[in-house]
């Protein structure tokens, strides 16, 4: 069995040829590897120093970067007009409003402008006139509205009220606030607790003596046409 | 066969036990899509129809809602209203303003597959534009730009002049446009916020969980996995918002704006991409601007 093995397996002569053939490699490193003398080279001698080295001549990374020409901009809307957005507005405001008597009217320094609690009489140019009593004041340019509240047929209403816009003809202050409030809005008007309900009946006194006082029955000077605040709590400050 | 040459003289092995490769009979393989198709007997000859997977097809099928002309660049400045002296409507309007838009480059079908405008706007300092960057103005004899966007059109005919200066006039009151821009971003937000989930109940035995988003699908049964786009809680906002047939109010070609009726995406300061609405008929303006008017004859709607 075992003197048969080497002839059944073809394979088997790798062995010894492998074997010849790694002795044969390490003959060949040795011989490759057989050390010589290494000849010493001696260091370039140094260049003067006013010659410039060649090879930062030649060197693209020495050069200096070659310049792109830029272009310079146009001229510029947003420069010259940093603010279209005041710009639009106060131009719009110029168009609907152009004696600038609303603006005027509800002012921040105006002292006789409306105020939150004061009841006021809004005319419209199509539809019934609204009353109410002003809970709020938005002042937003363009958007700036004021907010008044009523009670029409039993129920609470409530509502804004663009002070620009071309369907409001009039607002006129009917009554101030007995004392100045000491809130920005009066929201809590709206609990039944403060809720001042219906104010027909003093805008129907301010309509009475309005009449007469245009009819001259009293001889007064109309009170639309002055700029102080009244020291009454009566008052009628008016913006067409 | 060039394989029995190589047999005879090389000691290679017979044919069958090389790679297939070698044969030149194995199909080319490849990326489909950017492959051009093989040439079988059925493919070739005259009057076949175009295939749909190709981009002069996919050109075609967009030939209809491409715009005719290019857009412009703005920036919101924000919201304001306007009211209508005769009616008394108030509108809330939205003023965008337009600065140094210049048409920087082109994209061509020939080089590359579309017609295209590049419009820049704005202006970058040269020492912030890296050299490539620049030297493509350059190439084009424009100043360098804070924003490139680029608006495709139909034709080369849309292909406004380089360099040429899109004005606020570029539109025309009472068209419509089509604005976008990014919109305002909301940062990781929940299902409700995101989705408008419903949450959950607040009393009832839930217990902090009120805003969550519940489950995300069965289990066994429905394949114990969750379904791909399964809307979850995420990134909301900052992706590229369209405002369809916005119509312009207003022009102001001195100030460089353009008054929109309504609202558009994105917060106050960002870049707001106006171009003609694709779903209203093409406005009857000049397909140049101002300055170059009177080289070219207006375009009209073709169809």
């Amino acid at each position: 069995m075992a003197s048969s093995a080497p002839i059944l397996r073809p394979l088997s002569c790798w062995k010894a040829l492998l074997r010849q053939s790694r002795q044969q490699k390490m003959c060949i490193r040795c011989m490759a590897t057989a050390q010589t003398p290494v000849k010493k080279l001696r260091p370039p001698p140094p260049l003067p120093s006013s010659f410039p080295s060649p090879y930062k001549l030649t060197h693209k990374g020495h050069e200096p970067a070659k310049k792109i020409k830029t272009y310079p901009p146009p001229p510029s809307a947003r420069n010259k007009f940093p603010t279209p957005l005041v710009d639009w507005t106060a131009q719009h405001l110029k168009d609907i409003d152009p004696t600038g008597s609303r603006t005027r009217l509800f002012a921040k320094d105006n002292k006789d402008a409306p105020q939150p609690g004061d009841i006021l009489l809004v005319t419209f140019k199509t539809g019934d006139p609204f009353s109410g009593v002003c809970l709020s004041i938005r002042r937003r340019g363009v958007d700036t509205g004021i907010l008044l509240r009523n009670r029409l047929m039993m129920t609470g209403v409530e509502m804004w009220v663009k002070i620009y816009s071309p369907n409001v003809t009039a607002i006129e202050v009917v009554k101030r606030a007995e004392k100045r409030a000491r809130r920005a809005r009066l929201y809590y008007m709206r609990k039944p607790k403060h809720d001042r309900g219906s104010v027909e009946g003093e805008v129907e006194e301010y309509l009475k003596k309005r009449r007469l006082i245009r009819s001259g029955a009293l001889g007064i000077k109309d009170p639309t046409m002055s700029t102080k605040r009244p020291e009454s709590s009566r008052s009628g400050v008016k913006a067409r | 066969m060039a394989s029995k040459a190589c047999h005879s003289c090389l000691q290679l092995p017979p044919p069958f036990l090389l790679p297939r490769a070698a044969f030149g009979l194995v199909p080319k393989r490849g990326i489909k899509s950017i492959s051009t198709p093989r040439e079988t007997r059925f493919t070739r000859g005259k009057g076949l129809p175009q295939l749909e997977a190709s981009t002069a097809a996919a050109l075609e099928r967009k030939w209809y809602t491409t715009p005719l002309r290019t857009g412009g660049l703005g920036t919101k400045k924000g919201m304001s209203a306007v009211y209508n002296t005769e009616t008394g409507r108030r509108q809330a309007c939205t003023i965008v303003q337009m600065d140094r838009v210049q048409v920087v480059a082109h994209k061509t079908r020939q080089r590359n597959g579309y017609y295209a405008v590049q419009v820049g706007s704005g202006w970058k300092h040269p020492s912030n534009v890296t050299r490539p960057e620049l030297g493509h103005y350059a190439g084009h004899g424009v100043s360098p730009k804070r924003h490139l966007v680029e608006f495709k059109v139909r034709d080369e005919q849309g292909l406004l002049g380089i360099g040429e200066t899109i004005g606020a006039s570029w539109f025309q009151e009472g068209q419509y446009v089509d604005a976008r821009a990014n919109s305002r971003g909301m940062g990781f937000a929940g299902g409700m916020k995101r989705h408008g989930f419903k949450g959950q109940g607040a009393s009832h035995g839930v217990s902090l969980t009120h805003r969550s988003m519940g489950s995300s699908g069965q289990s066994q049964g429905g394949g114990s996995r969750v379904l791909p786009g399964k809307k979850m809680p995420g990134r909301m906002g900052g992706h590229q918002v369209t405002t369809q047939n916005v119509k312009v109010v207003k022009v102001d070609e001195e100030k460089g704006i353009v008054v929109l009726n309504g609202c558009i995406p994105g917060p106050d300061g960002c870049l707001v991409k106006l171009s003609d609405a694709i779903k209203k008929p093409w406005p009857e303006i000049p397909m140049v601007t101002s300055d170059a008017q009177a080289v070219a004859e207006p375009l009209r709607e073709t169809t």
